[in-house]
């Protein structure tokens, strides 16, 4: 079936788990994809996630976590069937995915080491072990090494303050780091024979999953501008330099009347609702 | 030590093995559920817990019985959350009881669920306790298999069903309305208020969300009446509180303990004191939105008014302790990095605010700061205050403040050094 045959009303109107497997979503990239079986063999978990709420929407996170156990991360497809599921668009399923940290929309490594860097821990020395850590993985915070075994990230408080500093692996804790720990945990990760049991891993990793939110600039106002005390706030000349470009130029106006003049021929209820 | 730390909930704690129901069950369990089910009205149970004066334990000390009389009789179903979203800084008292005593929360849960008159209660367990999430799946069971949730809960008729929810990294869905969100499979963004959840929370139903602390104690109420936990601490905040004592002591860990016990007992008898050697310095009272008090508070009673009075607030009942070896610019700056990264981005004063705040710390710790920065970010962390949907911009402040009001001149030294350095390049 061609990806592209379907239509969004089909899709939005969400047939329920248990439809035709091969018709199950216009938006997947299909051809004998091994997601298909992946799908057909996880509807009776789908289906019983949507029947422990009372609205099926409410199952999008476990069915989130659900194709991540079996893929490493939520991949375009497993967004795709999740919407199908609850009839919703896969952009509204990626908006909701992409809001947590902990559902991947890239793949990871095997073992996902991610260290606390709160409060708690830094009193009890998590910079050094940040530090060692990062030195000896030979990668930064969000990065997974080109083997695509280890991915590391430094995470916010993870409610182990009595035992820190700590970390999980794979959402298993690790308690009490030092120096020799982490030597043991990595040895053991790269032996094979870690006690915690490696993630699923179905594509390869690239170096990051996420974009860097702590040194990005969240806002347009904020961008390349070296100085926080100028971070597009008042007395930032950044985004007023652009500003000036345009308002009060003749040509601009006149193209901006002319625009609207356009738009409301063609609609209407632009003018009747009085929007121009 | 032994008389300041009461265990109720924590009792049994590393002795018994109360993920069993066997186990959970020879120590009084279930019973007061079965109890309040088939021998008491909602309206008796939802009495006994205004009786007691109970108030909330995660954060915002809000009265829970009072809470729950906000639910509207318009005869649309109702729903009871459980906030199991721990990851306030500090705090890991929830961690502890979801992992050590899941039955004791399912009971709570389900006596708040009957006594509201609610079919369907739900949990919400942070994504990271996967474990704790496991053990609470099979607490469940073990609870379903013997009738005591379901559709017919000790024989009784009466539908009391439950739902394990596990979120997957926010900590904003500690917020009720950015959990409800979440619960209903978006992103967890906070709700405009009003209305609160108790006219419209879950699927647009009034809505009930109580701490995961604060439910488990209602076993304990039924079962030792109202006026045993109302006598425990003082009138206004009675009761008992499970304290999470971590930072720079002896013995860091969860210790139960009456209100009103004071914060050097909390730390020198509960927490084995401070490392040898070391000197008190400061301790943030109530998790990571709390202004740090110090040594002059160190007599104040540990209940939410004392600690409200002092400035700070009790919050979630996390104590980090500070010794002389802190760096507090690094200290201050590790929590506005956690704001600001947990920052849902809906309300720019936050978004950009925490960001903002965290980048001059970064610069000042990374010796390029300039003297005016100090007043700028108490002044930017001041302003973003009270313009935002939900109190996360609102915690940005009161450490930080507090912090620089007490310790401006640690902050100083690294600008002053930093500047030093450069002019010595």
């Amino acid at each position: 079936m061609n990806a592209q045959s379907g239509t969004l009303s089909s899709a939005s109107a969400g047939q329920p788990a248990g439809a035709a497997v091969a018709d199950w979503s216009p938006y997947a990239q299909r051809d004998g994809h091994p997601f298909d079986a992946l799908y057909a063999s996880l509807l009776p978990e789908i289906a019983r996630l949507i029947g422990l709420y009372e609205q099926k929407r409410s199952a999008l996170i476990p069915m989130a976590h659900l194709f991540q156990e079996h893929e490493g991360y939520v991949s375009a497809n497993a967004m795709a069937a999740i919407a199908y599921q609850v009839g919703e668009t896969p952009a509204t399923v990626e908006s909701t995915v992409s809001f947590y940290t902990l559902l991947y929309r890239k793949p990871v490594g095997k073992y996902v080491v991610q260290v606390c860097r709160n409060l708690s821990c830094l009193l009890n020395g998590a910079e050094e072990i940040m530090d060692y850590a990062r030195e000896q993985l030979g990668i930064g915070h969000l990065e997974t090494t080109a083997d695509g075994l280890i991915s590391y990230e430094e995470v916010e408080c993870l409610a182990a303050c009595d035992r820190a500093p700590c970390a999980q692996v794979n959402l298993e804790f690790v308690y009490d780091l030092t120096r020799e720990r982490i030597d043991a945990m990595i040895a053991a990760i790269k032996g094979g024979t870690y006690e915690i049991a490696p993630l699923a891993q179905t594509a390869k990793p690239g170096r990051t999953w996420r974009v860097e939110q702590d040194n990005g600039r969240k806002s347009a106002g904020g961008m390349n501008v070296e100085s926080p005390n100028n971070a597009g706030g008042i007395g930032d000349r950044s985004g007023l330099v652009m500003f000036d470009l345009i308002v009060g130029k003749a040509q601009y106006e006149s193209r901006s009347n002319e625009r609207l003049v356009h738009e409301t021929t063609l609609r209407p209820e632009l003018s009747e609702n009085g929007h121009h | 030590m032994a008389d300041v730390i009461t265990p109720v909930l924590t009792k049994g704690i590393g002795e018994l093995n109360l993920r069993d129901i066997a186990v959970y069950r020879q120590q009084g369990g279930y019973e007061q559920l079965r109890r309040a089910v088939m021998e008491m009205t909602p309206k008796e149970v939802a009495d006994l817990c205004n009786g007691s004066n109970l108030r909330g334990r995660g954060g915002a000390g809000f009265p829970t019985g009072r809470k729950w009389s906000f639910l509207p009789n318009n005869g649309r179903p109702r729903y009871m959350v459980c906030n199991c979203d721990e990851a306030e800084p500090g705090t890991f008292k929830d961690h502890m009881l979801l992992e050590e005593t899941p039955h004791q929360i399912i009971e709570g849960i389900l006596i708040g669920a009957y006594a509201i008159g609610c079919e369907h209660s739900y949990i919400y367990i942070r994504g990271e306790f996967k474990r704790g999430f496991e053990i609470m799946r099979d607490a469940v069971q073990q609870a379903r298999d013997a009738g005591f949730l379901g559709e017919n809960v000790f024989g009784t008729g009466k539908r009391l069903e439950f739902t394990i929810h596990r979120g997957a990294g926010a900590y904003i869905c500690g917020e009720e309305t950015g959990l409800l969100n979440s619960l209903e499979g978006k992103r967890g963004e906070p709700r405009l208020k009003p209305p609160f959840p108790a006219i419209k929370g879950l699927y647009g139903e009034p809505t009930v969300v109580n701490n995961v602390e604060t439910l488990a104690y209602l076993p304990y109420i039924l079962r030792n009446g109202p006026e045993w936990f109302a006598k425990a601490g003082p009138e206004r905040s009675p009761g008992f509180k499970v304290v999470s004592i971590s930072g720079h002591v002896r013995k860091p860990g969860n210790y139960e303990v009456a209100m009103g016990t004071t914060i050097r007992q909390l730390i020198d008898d509960c927490a084995g004191g401070l490392r040898p050697g070391r000197e008190f310095r400061g301790v943030q009272p109530g998790g990571g939105s709390s202004a740090c008090l110090f040594e002059e508070h160190l007599d104040l009673p540990y209940d939410f008014d004392s600690i409200a009075k002092a400035g700070s607030m009790l919050g979630s009942g996390a104590m980090v302790v500070f010794d002389d070896t802190t760096d507090w610019v690094k200290a201050a700056h590790s929590l506005i990095r956690f704001y600001a990264h947990e920052s849902c981005g809906q309300c720019t004063p936050c978004r950009e605010g925490g960001d903002w705040i965290e980048r001059t710390l970064r610069r000042i710790l990374d010796g390029r700061g300039v003297d005016s920065d100090i007043d700028v970010i108490v002044s930017a962390a001041h302003q973003l205050t009270g313009l935002n949907l939900c109190a996360l911009g609102d915690s940005i402040e009161p450490f930080l403040a507090s912090v620089i009001k007490r310790y401006e001149a640690d902050f100083r030294a690294y600008i002053t050094r930093g500047s030093a350095q450069r002019v010595a390049v």
